[in-house]
């Protein structure tokens, strides 16, 4: 019911094959895994709790000739739009997004259209580095405009502001403004960073500044500015490094992280150092450990070791890890009245509209709650990927790398192989006896009961004829049993050969591709079984007769409404869509290929015009409409 | 302390030592591993990425990273058809509220990942859930090809198996991951708070789980199933019966899941105090979307609607101990009965690193409450696992003989520091403010390391800690190495049955810890 009716969708052959769990004793019917040796008595023991989840899917690889279950909450995960699968044509196989691998191939960023290089992606925290920031409180993107109202000779002056075109949030209301236009993010890191974070560590500054921050100490490229304030930091965090940070100042989960960090890496190289460490025996006496371990040798007094290597107690007694004591190795104590002020604030404030939403907080850091500490979002990146297939490795779809570029290099789309699916309902002329009277049945709502007739077009893509056989349960699968019947289940499809072919061969095939005209076609014509609604160049309709079961609970249903319950617990994740009627179809198409250059072909000097049976087979899903509740 | 910071702070002045200290706890016995460059012994250089994976939410990032670099959902949106836009036309499935009252646990179960029982869960529709926000997360967040770097999944320690070998063959088979790390949350989460012994509280989803954690072993879990989903059901109830009073079905709710998640996380507080008669907030209004059309009208409520659902599922007043299952016990009986198990000196340990994790700490007031709760109950009952009347009638007569009953749990009471700024310390009679036996062991003790600041221990205080995810992200970025590191190739060939059930796996010291050649087997530890 995701898209407007009717539509299709195309299930990928994947979903067949399920996970391959070693544990499990599973057959894996298509994949090319090697077949797993026989369990052992523990493996069986992992069986034992989901053996009707083992029997399924066991059944489901065995049996080939299970019914595709459009309603099962699985197959959500196997549909997709016939456009969006892509075809490998070694496997001869569709493949969707979960039977390829994705290979990066570059970074951008969708606000500005730059690519940023793979190196400084990592340290750009995987958003944009330049000004496209997202507005925290509706995701729409920020413009840097000014707060001054410029008037005349364009002086662009003034504090610089973030502001949302669309909610008209500003930077103004958490209280920031820029100095310049430019290298926004700079600026807005420097800020976070030091009103969260008065004073600590130069250690820690350099830490919690690893997120997203440009100025790596390695960067060259840094402006004047900009070293002048690293300069100014540098200076500021090593006064500050000598004092003693007062306890609760390290709020900011960046800082709390570093000094955490830094403290961890202390203990690990102190407790490391041990003079009786059995690995420490092997380093020269140049290094400090074998110093050490020489002089606690000679002089087992705490005094001399504990020069050294910090904490050690003794020879027998390695040193252990501490915890953390104080503010400024990470610890921090809760404090006792935070929390009521933010329950005060929860309460006065008209509460709902000053808190953050879920979707809000998500993208913020953690401690985030109140509207007023969101702070502009940088534009996450977006990748360009080469797809390829997951059990060939070859290349499905290479894209261009500039962002800019649409085009792609190799793109093998599933409709270029497998025929486009398109439903519509057959209208019939009022006099027909068979159909209902209404013109044009309404998708949307579908009288139960009452027969309603689609008209299926198989539309080729190939160059070569197909044979098409489709199959489908006489009733759909659910709880609303619709019947379901293919008036001509086998049928032909032509190649897709020259437009002007068609052309050619005069009126006998007149332009019978617009829907129109066969609706006026319609006039002559009943669905009759066995037979092709219309044909075309390279296309076929067939008529799918289709009576729409009734809904449970509905007052058409005079059925057990008193065992619903029972049901609603398994079926309970598809019951919003019970009314939508759609139609699982097994499509299995059968062409003559011509041999492409493969291995064995070539080494067996085959004639150029020889052709290799194919086939493949799927299932399709048609969402025909909606059933209405009453009759 | 004193002296240690200072050496502390000494130490990364030496940067001319000839080797660092990160690569001298890399390198193993072998006399060459020293003087190889210190990256040489890492296979990857890429940073492993770190996924945290709950019942509601996954967090990923890569490691050192201070937070996630993002946080996904499991909810029906999550799970639609490619190509299912409804979520973005008609607005979010569980904002409005449900055509007719559902049941409270089908209310819950679209936005789960799984549940505790495995019973009615579809393992394969979790693959296919796992997969694909796996695949999303790396395609929209990480920004890497997935598959190439190691992988470290932080994992509550009590799994069922079907679950993880369900997760870590999808994984396996589906990207090319060489390894896959598990780590157990408590122990990580007690590390982001820089502790080595804990007392987690973790008010989860499905339950709460209290952990007595002691050097970085988990020595007592105990569980209870008052958590947050419980806390959600709660309010939705009570939305529900403010939408329209007539229709007062105590069993169905008739809200939208989204609609009271989010009120929830916005509004829902506790009163630190547990007397129930502050008055500050009776008559304050909130105004709140209408639970029945969430879009358009407002409702104002009173604010003390959203701390009873918390109150009573949480602490479950008027519910005597007697009446309560094992699984339901309140939460501050919980905690106060995972102490209680400890040995003392863990105890005393663990009581003054109280540690609260979860979706549930982040309610206002509810952690304060809980320490409050708690060293209550340590007043009235002490250390004693005994209670009723015959107990109490004892505890008198010795009361009167003036024998502290409680002295037994307090192994060292001399350390109490004064400083220590506990939440509860200034209201309650301390059950350590007993004159301090001088214990001469204890003292000798501490006369001969000066230099070790003594530990905190005996009192309630409560340290806070950056959660799991930021736990596994200082481990990794340490190269702290995990237990159960899982090989591609040996999970593929015999999945978990292929690790040795033996507990006393030879633990990869961080000293021997050569990459290669040392794994022949693998162990699923904890997890076996």
């Amino acid at each position: 019911m995701s898209r407007p009716f009717p539509y299709t969708y195309v299930s990928c052959p994947c979903a067949d094959t399920p996970v391959p769990d070693p544990a499990r004793k599973r057959r894996s019917r298509e994949s090319p895994q090697k077949q797993t040796p026989e369990r052992t008595e523990a493996a069986k023991e992992v069986d034992i709790p989901k053996p009707q989840q083992t029997d399924d899917e066991n059944g489901q690889t065995d049996d080939e000739e299970q019914t595709f279950d459009p309603r099962s909450p699985r197959s959500n995960f196997s549909l997709y739009p016939p456009e969006q699968l892509l075809y490998c044509e070694d496997c001869h196989q569709i493949k969707c997004s979960r039977c390829i691998t994705e290979e990066i191939v570059s970074w951008y960023c969708p606000n500005c259209l730059f690519e940023t290089p793979s190196s400084m992606v990592k340290t750009d925290g995987n958003r944009c580095g330049r000004n496209c920031f997202n507005c925290p409180s509706c995701t729409a993107p920020l413009a840097v405009s000014t707060i001054e109202n410029v008037t005349g000779n364009g002086a662009q002056q003034g504090p610089w502001v973030l502001s949302c075109g669309y909610c008209m949030w500003t930077t103004l209301d958490i209280g920031i403004k820029f100095d310049k236009p430019t290298n926004i993010r700079n600026q807005l890191q420097k800020m976070t960073d030091a009103t969260a974070q008065p004073a600590f560590d130069t250690r820690s500054r350099q830490g919690s500044r690893a997120f997203g921050d440009l100025k790596s100490p390695l960067s060259t490229l840094t402006s004047v500015a900009d070293g002048q304030a690293a300069a100014r930091d540098g200076g500021e965090g090593q006064s500050a490094s000598n004092e003693d940070t007062p306890e609760n100042t390290l709020s900011n989960t960046d800082s709390r992280f570093a000094a955490l960090k830094s403290f961890y890496r202390t203990q690990i190289s102190e407790t490391s150092n041990s003079p009786n460490d059995p690995m420490g025996s092997d380093f020269g006496f140049s290094s400090p450990g074998a110093l050490n371990r020489l002089m606690s040798l000679y002089a087992s007094s705490s005094r001399l070791s504990g020069l050294y290597g910090g904490n050690k107690k003794s020879k027998s007694k390695p040193p252990v890890m501490r915890e953390a004591l104080n503010a400024s190795e990470g610890l921090r104590i809760a404090p006792e009245d935070e929390e009521n002020a933010v329950i005060e604030r929860l309460a006065s404030e008209g509460g709902w509209d000053s808190v953050a939403s879920i979707e809000q907080r998500s993208q913020q850091s953690p401690e985030v709650r109140f509207v007023d500490e969101l702070l502009p979002l940088p534009v996450l990146l977006r990748t360009k990927r080469a797809k390829r297939c997951k059990s060939c490795k070859h290349i499905l779809v290479k894209p261009e790398t500039k962002p800019q570029s649409t085009r792609f290099r190799i793109r093998l789309i599933a409709l270029s192989y497998i025929p486009l699916p398109t439903l519509r309902p057959l209208t019939l002329p009022s006099s027909s006896s068979s159909a209902p009277s209404t013109p044009s049945p309404d998708l949307n709502a579908l009288s139960p009961l009452r027969p309603v007739h689609v008209l299926l077009t198989l539309k080729n893509h190939m160059f070569d004829p197909v044979r098409i056989t489709l199959a489908t349960p006489s009733v759909t699968p659910g709880r609303v049993a619709s019947k379901v019947t293919v008036l001509c289940p086998q049928f032909d499809i032509g190649a897709n050969s020259d437009v002007w072919d068609e052309a050619l061969q005069g009126a006998s095939a007149p332009i019978t591709g617009d829907p129109r005209l066969t609706g006026l076609r319609g006039h002559e014509k009943t669905p009759e079984a066995g037979k092709v609604w219309d044909k075309g160049r390279n296309w076929t309709t067939v008529v799918l007769e289709v009576i729409p079961g009734t809904l449970p609970g509905s007052e058409a249903d005079t059925s057990n409404i008193g065992n619903e319950s029972g049901d609603d617990k398994a079926v309970s994740g598809s019951t919003q869509d019970q009314d939508v009627l759609e139609i699982p179809v097994f499509v299995h198409m059968e062409w003559d290929a011509e041999a492409q250059l493969e291995q064995q072909n070539v080494g067996k000097a085959s004639k150029p015009d020889d052709l290799v049976a194919r086939e493949l087979a799927y299932w399709m899903v048609l969402g025909v409409g909606k059933i209405q509740a009453s009759l | 302390m004193s002296s240690s910071s200072k050496f502390r702070q000494s130490q990364p002045t030496q940067p001319a030592s000839p080797h660092t200290p990160q690569q001298q706890l890399r390198s193993g016995n072998t006399s060459f591993a020293s003087n190889t460059s210190p990256g040489s012994s890492f296979r990857n250089e890429d940073d492993a990425i770190i996924f945290e994976m709950g019942a509601r939410w996954l967090r990923a990032g890569f490691e050192g990273n201070s937070s996630p670099a993002c946080v996904v959902g499991f909810g029906p949106e999550e799970s639609r058809r490619v190509g299912d836009y409804r979520g973005w036309i008609e607005g979010s499935a569980g904002a409005r509220p449900p055509p007719q009252p559902v049941d409270a646990e089908d209310w819950a179960r679209e936005y789960e990942l799984w549940r505790p029982d495995l019973r009615e869960t579809d393992l394969g529709l979790i693959e296919d859930k796992i997969e694909r926000v796996f695949r999303e997360v790396y395609n929209q967040h990480l920004l890497t090809d997935a598959g190439t770097s190691r992988l470290v999944l932080v994992m509550p320690s009590l799994m069922p198996h079907p679950l993880l070998s369900s997760l870590l063959s999808t994984l396996f088979s589906r990207w090319r991951f060489p390894s896959i790390t598990l780590l157990p949350s408590a122990p990580l989460s007690a590390t982001a708070a820089g502790l080595r012994s804990a007392l987690m509280v973790d008010i989860g989803w499905a339950e709460t789980t209290v952990t007595g954690l002691y050097e970085y072993r988990e020595v007592v879990t105990k569980r209870s199933t008052r958590a947050m989903k419980a806390v959600l059901q709660e309010l939705a109830r009570l939305l529900g019966g403010l939408a329209d009073e007539k229709k007062d079905s105590p069993e169905g709710i008739s809200v939208g899941f989204k609609y009271c998640e989010e009120i929830a996380c916005r509004l829902s507080w506790c009163n630190p105090n547990s007397q129930v008669d502050d008055n500050k907030f009776q008559n304050k209004k909130v105004t709140i979307p209408s639970p029945n059309n969430p879009e358009q009208e407002y409702i104002e409520v009173p604010f003390s609607l959203f701390a009873d659902p918390v109150e009573k599922v949480i602490f479950a007043p008027g519910i005597s101990e007697s009446e309560l299952d094992d699984e339901e016990k309140s939460i501050p009986l919980l905690i106060y009965n995972t102490l209680l198990s400890l040995p003392p000196d863990a105890r005393g340990t663990c009581m003054s690193r109280m540690v609260f994790v979860g979706g549930g700490a982040r309610i206002p007031g509810l952690r304060q409450r809980l320490m409050r709760e708690v060293s209550q109950l340590v007043d009235q009952h002490g250390w004693s696992p005994l209670r009723g009347k015959a107990v109490e009638r004892q505890r008198q007569r010795l009361q009167e003989l003036r024998i502290s009953p409680r002295t037994n749990g307090e192994e060292s009471p001399a350390v109490k520091p004064k400083d220590a700024t506990s939440p509860s310390d200034s209201e309650r009679p301390d059950p350590s403010q007993a004159v301090p036996e001088i214990d001469f062991v204890e003292q000798k003790l501490r006369r001969q390391n000066k230099d070790t600041p003594t530990p905190i221990q005996g009192v309630f205080r409560e340290i806070e800690s950056l959660g799991a995810w930021a736990g596994a992200s200082l481990m990794t970025g340490l190269k702290v190495r995990g237990m159960v590191e899982i090989e591609r190739e040996k999970f593929l060939q015999h999945g978990l049955a292929g690790g040795t059930r033996d507990s006393e796996h030879p633990v990869p010291d961080r000293r021997s810890g050569l990459r290669a050649g040392d794994r022949s087997s693998w162990t699923l530890a904890g997890w076996a």
